[in-house]
């Protein structure tokens, strides 16, 4: 049988099994397996557990359950809630302070957490009463929230940029400094687009008040004190010394990307203790089970779309596919387009984390052979996938959004959203004509890549 | 991402609670529980492990042999012994694009198809890796690092976890089989 002909029937079998609704993880094992014994040595197949366990056990890759310990012991506290109150405090002067607040929140919480969900969660639950208090409409405040969101699987030390980073078998200490300078780019749009939305909505509500007398909270000026101000900063601090101490053990080169988890972990479980007395074997098992559920589910997909690709290029289908990708010598700016287009749409039915172990091997080398820096591709890909997160209608953090604020309607959600898809888009076209928003930061501390 | 509902601490509806079928279901579901404790205070112990190699570095100035494979152990054991514990809750994500678009008579056969795949591939999957287990006990297979720790270790802990993975998805068939007998 042809490459092309098994290729195909590799590529039908994998759609046929989990459009079936078979676990991603076993589905992806299955159909690998099937086809070792099918065009494989029996030798290979003898192999097959041995190849995922090997696969598995890389250091780096073992960060994630690390990192996912520290989010949750992170999201599960006040945590997020203190340091949203804190930065409203002290942005409410600005208009639509509320907002930027929100968005700040969701970026640094994001880089705590490195969870787009439990950013989403945990800033959410305080930012959307909160914003609807003071007179945001729904879809507003509910849009802020999921795009802010998103930041979780950008900023360091996001899991998508570790998969990634071994996919693609780049730096990844150079990836996450890449990613910096597009998420503050992200966070400086957000923040702007929270403060032409409040002019509008404060115009309308000005318009409102003058023709028919009714006035809104959006009208009404908050007072804080600089008691408010400082109050909340003793919680806050502490969690932003983490921060900067992780950022400062990982590329002060105190610590590799796995001790910097397993560090970050036992920092922010001994933080949760002491600051909001969350130690006891009641409190823990949440946090705890929590983490082993989210990390067994992700690391066996992790293992069995390595066999998956393991097998692919075996039976030299990948680099088939990929040969006949850079054979049509297409301009780079359309092969660029077109594979961005392909993560949008498996971005409706796949996780990040299978996205990119079962494309990477088919899209990285011709995107290598038209000359990207597949750093700069890693940031691109990423936010196109944090795209994945929030358009409508399959994206996860539209219903995390939909479960904290039930009352808001899902279609004032979706059209809440709409104008960050928009806003991230623009960010996407802003990396392609000015890459140096993100290889810039890593050139400069790490020397030029490759 | 790390990237689902439950991570924001939002239970999936779609996510159905642990069946126990008879005395050995709930057996099963009794060891899950002893397991998932377990897995949890491994994956706290690897991160103090590697937290203890960086303060020894810094601090004592001497570095550890053992604390990345030590970690590594902890973690994928960890992973494939709680395995059938997330697969009782069927915690292992799929796309259900369909099951919306199909009659519940025709889900159900689905769901039972699935199953029995499922648990071909893990009882496959178990099989090979107890022929592993034993060609790394019998040839005394150790790591290539300088500790050289020997490989029966995270072996076992993956054969053990994949097998009750398998006697997992068994139940849950067996369970399915029978309320469709039930209701015919």
């Amino acid at each position: 049988m042809s490459t092309l002909a098994i290729g195909l029937l590799y590529g039908g079998a994998t759609l046929l099994v989990m459009f079936a609704g078979m676990p991603i993880a076993f589905a992806l094992g299955a159909v690998a397996t099937t086809f070792m014994i099918m065009f494989m040595p029996a030798s290979s197949v003898d192999t097959i557990s041995q190849n995922v366990y090997e696969e598995m056990a890389s250091i780096t890759l073992l960060s994630i359950p690390l990192f996912i310990l520290k989010g949750a012991a992170i999201g599960r506290s006040r945590a997020g809630q203190d340091l949203y109150g804190a930065l409203h405090a002290w942005l409410h002067k600005f208009p639509g302070g509320l907002g930027i607040a929100n968005v700040f929140a969701c970026g640094l919480f994001a880089a705590m957490a490195g969870s787009s969900p439990a950013t989403c969660s945990a800033i959410g639950s305080a930012g959307i009463p909160e914003m609807r208090k003071h007179g945001y409409s729904g879809g507003f405040a509910a849009g802020l929230i999921a795009a802010g969101g998103t930041l979780g699987i950008l900023l360091p030390p996001s899991i998508t940029m570790i998969l990634y980073a071994v996919a693609a078998e780049q730096s990844l200490g150079r990836l996450f400094l890449a990613a910096i300078g597009p998420a503050l780019l992200l966070v400086v749009m957000f923040a702007g687009y929270a403060m032409f939305r409040f002019r509008l909505e404060f115009k309308r509500a000005k318009a409102h008040l003058e023709k028919t007398g009714e006035t809104s909270e959006l009208l009404r000026e908050d007072t804080m004190t600089t008691r408010d101000k400082f109050a909340l900063l003793p919680r806050v601090l502490p969690f932003l010394i983490l921060l900067t101490g992780v950022m400062v053990a990982l590329y002060g080169g105190y610590a590799t990307p796995s001790e910097t988890a397993g560090l970050g972990a036992v920092l922010a479980l001994v933080l949760i203790a002491v600051i909001y007395s969350v130690w006891s074997a009641r409190d823990l098992e949440p946090i705890l089970t929590s983490t082993l559920r989210e990390s067994t589910m992700l690391m066996l997909i992790i293992g069995m779309s390595l066999l998956y690709s393991y097998v692919m290029s075996y039976l030299h289908i990948s680099q088939s596919t990929a040969q006949w990708v850079v054979a049509l010598h297409l301009s780079p700016w359309v092969l660029l387009t077109v594979i961005l287009l392909m993560v949008v749409v498996l971005g409706f039915f796949l996780p990040p984390v299978s996205i990119i172990l079962m494309t990477a091997p088919i899209i990285l080398p011709p995107l290598r052979a038209a000359d990207f820096d597949l750093i700069w591709f890693g940031v691109v890909m990423t936010i196109v996938m944090e795209l994945g997160l929030i358009h409508p209608p399959v994206g996860l953090n539209i219903f995390v959004i939909k479960n904290i604020a039930p009352d808001i309607p899902l279609s004032d959600v979706m059209w809440g959203v709409l104008p960050f898809v928009g806003l991230m888009i623009l960010a996407v076209v802003i990396l392609c004509f000015v890459p140096g928003v993100a290889t810039w930061l890593p050139d400069h501390l790490m020397g030029l890549g490759k | 991402m790390a990237h689902s509902l439950e991570e924001a601490g939002i239970e999936n509806p779609a996510v159905a609670q642990p069946v126990a079928v008879g005395v050995p279901g709930r057996i099963l579901h009794a060891v899950n529980r002893v397991i998932v404790t377990i897995s949890s205070v491994a994956l706290v112990a690897a991160a103090f492990v590697l937290t203890y190699g960086v303060v020894t570095r810094y601090f004592l100035h001497y570095s550890t042999d053992w604390q990345d494979e030590i970690s590594v152990f902890l973690i994928v054991g960890s992973i494939f012994m709680s395995s059938a514990a997330v697969q009782a809750r069927r915690g292992h994500v799929a796309i259900e694009a369909v099951s919306s678009l199909l009659s519940d008579n025709v889900n159900r056969w689905r769901l039972f198809v699935v199953d029995i795949a499922t648990f071909a591939f893990c009882a496959f999957f178990s099989w090979k890796s107890w022929l592993l287990l034993e060609e790394a006990i019998v040839e005394g297979y150790r790591s290539s690092s300088t500790w050289q720790p020997p490989l029966w270790i995270p072996y076992s802990l993956m054969t053990a976890g994949m097998t009750l993975l398998t006697i997992q998805v068994l139940f849950q068939i067996v369970a399915q089989w029978r309320r469709r007998s039930e209701a015919v």
